[in-house]
Parts: C-alpha cells; structure tokens; sequence
C-alpha cells in the first residue's frame, strides 16, 4: 500500500473505530489491511477470563472441584499446567471463599505463560522486576515450591500494597519485596539464576480490556516506554549470572517496545542470544517489522494477538547470557 | 526502614503472647530453623521469620535498598501489643487448640467482617477464657481469620442464638476489602 494510500485509509478505519490515527498506520504497514481489521474486530470482544491454581495452597483437584460445585466451568490451558479458563457466570472471581484462601489467581493467560518460559527451578535465585500487583512473583513462588529466593523490585508505592497483599494470600514465604528503580540495581549483592522483566509499557495489547487505551497514548509515549524497557533491560542484563536465563515481556503489542527494544540489547551485549521457547503458543516474533531488518533470532520470541489468539495482545522473549569461560 | 535481628526483649514478648495464647511451644513450632527479623513501620514493628542462609544477603542489600517484606510476617508489634499476619495462621491452625469452627453462614458472615454470634458456633473447648484471641476455622478447617472471645466458653450453652461469641479482629476477606 503506497504511503498516502495507508494515511487515507488509516484516517478511515481510525474514524470509524475510534482510533488515533497514528495507531492504524502503524497496523497497516505491520500487517496490511486485511489482518489489521481482524485486529480491529477482534478488539471489540470480550477475552476470557483465567485462574491459576495455586498449588501452594491446595491441589489443583480440589480447587477444581469446588469450583465446579458452585457453578465455575474451566476448561485447561493445554501448555499451562496450572492455568485453566474460567467462567465465573457472571460473579465476582475475587468474592470466592477460596480466592480469598489464596487457592487461585486470577490471572491473564500470557501472565501465566511468561512464568512458564521463565520456568523458575526450586532453589533458584529470582530478581522479579517491576513485580506489582504480584501474579508473576507468586506463580514463580509456586513453580519453586517456596524454597530458594525470589527478590521483587517494585517502585511504585501504592501498587506495592497489592504486591505484599497477594504474596501473604498466596502463601508465598521464599519472597523479598524490594522498593526501588529497577534501573538501579548494580549493587546487588548476588546474580540472579533467573530475571523476569515484565516491563511497564504503553499496554497496545490491552484494547481489549481497555478500550480507552485507543486514544489515550501518542507516539511519544511509545518512545517514553521504548526508552524506559531499553534502561530496565540493560540493568537486568548487567546483574544476570553467566549463564542465566532472562524472560523480556511486555503488554503491547508495539515492536517498538518489543524486538526494536531487544534487538537494541543484542547489539550491545554479545554474551546475550535469543533462545528458543520450548512450549508451543502464540505466534512467532517478527525480525522484519516495518520493513526494518532486525536480528534474525527475534523469530525466537512469541507473540500473544486478539485476532489470532483470544487473548489481549503480549510479547514474550526469552534470552540467555552465555558463560564466560565458554567463549 | 531497615531490616533488624530482632531485640531479644521484644522477641519475649512476642513469644510469651503467641505462647500464653495458643500454646506452650507454639512461637518455638513456627520459627522452625528461620530467624526472625524486624524492621519499623510507622510506630509498629514488623517481624519475618526468614531461612538462616538469607542472612548475609540481606544484611547487605538493606544497607542500599528498602526492604518492604520478606520471607514469612509473623505479625507486628505496637504499644506492646502483638497482632498475628494473615500469613501465617494456615501454619498456626496446625500447631494450636485455641480455635472455633463456625457453620457456613457464620464463615461467610466472618469473612465479610462480621463478628461470630452463638448460632454459628460448631465447636469451642471449655477451657477458653473470655478475651482469648482464637482462630476461626471453617467446617472445613480452613482458617478463615482471628476472633477474641467476648465469653468464657464453658458458658457457650446458655446463649441465645443472637449472642455475640467473638469478635472479628482479622480476616481473609482483608484481602479483597484492602484491594477494593
């Protein structure tokens, strides 16, 4: 599509769906028209909710079954051990006795999924960044079965009320809750095994549940949050032990937040490689974005889309810095 | 505010409490092979319980960075008077005999905050003293939170069903009412 061609219709589909117009050219020249308006389409519907069980609290078994006995339909996440969708017929999830018992999170499927990948191991040493409201801390908590050390970097204030709140409910005890700029962690005294940067974005995936989110963020505040993602990753990557393992992801759906931001680390840090993601979901990252040639591993990376997933839109990159005696 | 070994003369205070309230032992069974720490919050102090091998790590990252919580809270401590975390009382249910277990309603009403009144009360031990601070259990035996009894409980039977048996001093629906 010829470049006025794009604004022209960008200007179109923006009016007739509420969009800023910045928004639409940029889906346009990512996926052409035809995918961009099942985008569009699929923003307008609802996304399902998700739990996950808890199994520091009770067996999956019984949260099941008492779930189904009040009228709770879950059907399982086939890659998700723990995740299962769920159809609360229209009560409140948190109002649940057993939520409030810590039995179950409710929880995003590409939140549960970016754990996965992280795959934390029992005594494991964890550095859960920009951790608030504490889905990921927990479920990290979980998969290492309350031994080793999970160390959660928050800065905000208020969201750290949330963030303490749900690891007492979860029953998490192998926890450290930090309060501080996740940018500013050089004088950390260990290396972590295992960093999970679930970086603060402009949330592009999040139409979905969030339709103001079509018009309340410009470019700049694009480029605010590139830049932001770019500094938390370069401080994760800095205190990551050699060969430790590292899980980039973001709620948009923006490469400019996602593989530019990645790519950008690549460039600068030869220790760190892509690696490759062994569950199977999502959709494959995208080296090419815009037309812009990017380091050909992003493919490595997984996609989380509405229109092609039924879930709000997630970027997933897992990486590996290599040892140093092994160069 | 930074991350403390306890002082001694408040870790006996807070033992004592735990122990005269929920048996001889009780503070002992908890701590396990932790350490207990503390750090200032406001006018209370806060105390965790945390793995011994933490203790060199953390003695270093609380001289650079705020320690909001760490490892299991076992409750604060303010004007002398300690208050047990939600955090830990799954782990307490287990280790004490001063508990009440109320009927489904009573649970349901307990977690929206409300006191326990005599019709909801499915078990009590005798030898519990009006004041006493006691877990509630569920039928289920979930523990659901902390009440004081307003009664001595050998005097349970001669109540009307409308009566107040304990007060709610915490529960688990905290952790809905705290995040909106």
């Amino acid at each position: 599509m010829a470049k006025k061609e794009l604004r022209r219709r960008a200007k179109e589909l923006a009016k007739e769906y509420g969009y800023l117009q910045y928004m639409i050219e940029r889906y346009l020249s990512l996926w052409g028209e035809e995918e961009t308006l099942r985008f569009i389409e699929a923003c307008e519907q609802p996304i399902r909710t998700a739990l996950r069980v808890n199994t520091l609290k009770a067996s999956a078994g019984v949260v099941i079954h008492r779930l189904q006995e009040k009228g709770v339909s879950l059907e399982e996440v086939p890659w998700l051990s723990d995740g299962f969708y769920a159809d609360f017929d229209g009560y409140s999830p948190g109002a649940f006795l057993e939520h409030m018992l810590g039995y179950y999170y409710i929880q995003g499927i590409p939140s549960m999924t970016t754990v996965n990948v992280l795959d934390p191991q029992p005594g494991d040493s964890v550095l859960d960044l920009a951790a608030a409201p504490g889905g990921k801390t927990t479920h990290i908590a979980q998969m290492m079965q309350n031994s080793g050390l999970v160390v959660a970097v928050e800065q905000d204030r208020l969201r750290m009320t949330s963030l303490q709140s749900n690891i007492i409910r979860c029953g998490a005890t192998n926890t450290m809750v930090l309060r501080g700029d996740a940018r500013k962690l050089d004088h950390l005294p260990f290396r972590p095994d295992r960093i999970l940067l679930d970086a603060p974005c402009s949330g592009e995936g999040l139409i979905p549940l969030d339709p103001t989110r079509k018009t309340s963020k410009t470019m700049a505040d694009i480029r605010f949050c590139a830049t932001r993602e770019d500094e938390m990753l370069e401080a994760a990557v800095n205190i990551l032990a050699d060969g430790g393992t590292m899980v980039y992801s973001t709620c948009s759906i923006a490469p400019e937040e996602n593989e530019y931001v990645v790519d950008d680390i690549l460039k600068r840090h030869p220790e760190i490689e892509i690696v490759p993601i062994e569950t199977e979901f999502g959709s494959p990252g995208y080296p090419n974005p815009y037309g812009v040639n990017l380091n050909s591993s992003l493919k490595l990376a997984r996609r989380f889309l509405p229109h092609l997933h039924g879930t709000e839109g997630f970027f997933i990159c897992k990486m590996k810095k290599r040892e140093v005696d092994s160069e | 505010m930074r991350l403390e070994l306890v002082d001694p003369v408040d870790w006996g205070s807070v033992s004592e409490q735990i122990d005269i309230e929920f048996g001889s032992g009780v503070t002992k069974s908890l701590l396990g092979n932790r350490v207990p720490v503390t750090r200032e919050r406001g006018s209370a102090k806060i105390f965790y319980l945390i793995p011994t091998n933490w203790m060199s790590d953390i003695t270093e990252v609380s001289e650079i960075l705020d320690i909001q919580f760490i490892g299991k809270e076992l409750g604060s401590l303010d004007k002398g008077k300690f208050r047990l975390s939600l955090h830990i009382l799954a782990e307490l249910a287990e280790l004490t005999e001063s508990f009440i277990v109320v009927s489904r309603q009573g649970a349901e009403a307990f977690t929206y905050g409300r006191s326990i009144l005599r019709e909801s009360v499915l078990e009590l031990k005798e030898s519990l003293g009006r004041g006493q601070r006691v877990l509630v259990l569920n039928e289920d035996q979930e523990c659901l939170g902390i009440a004081a009894l307003s009664i001595d409980a050998k005097k349970l039977t001669r109540l009307a069903a409308d009566r107040l048996v304990a007060k709610n001093l915490v529960d688990i629906g905290w952790f809905i009412r705290r995040l909106g």
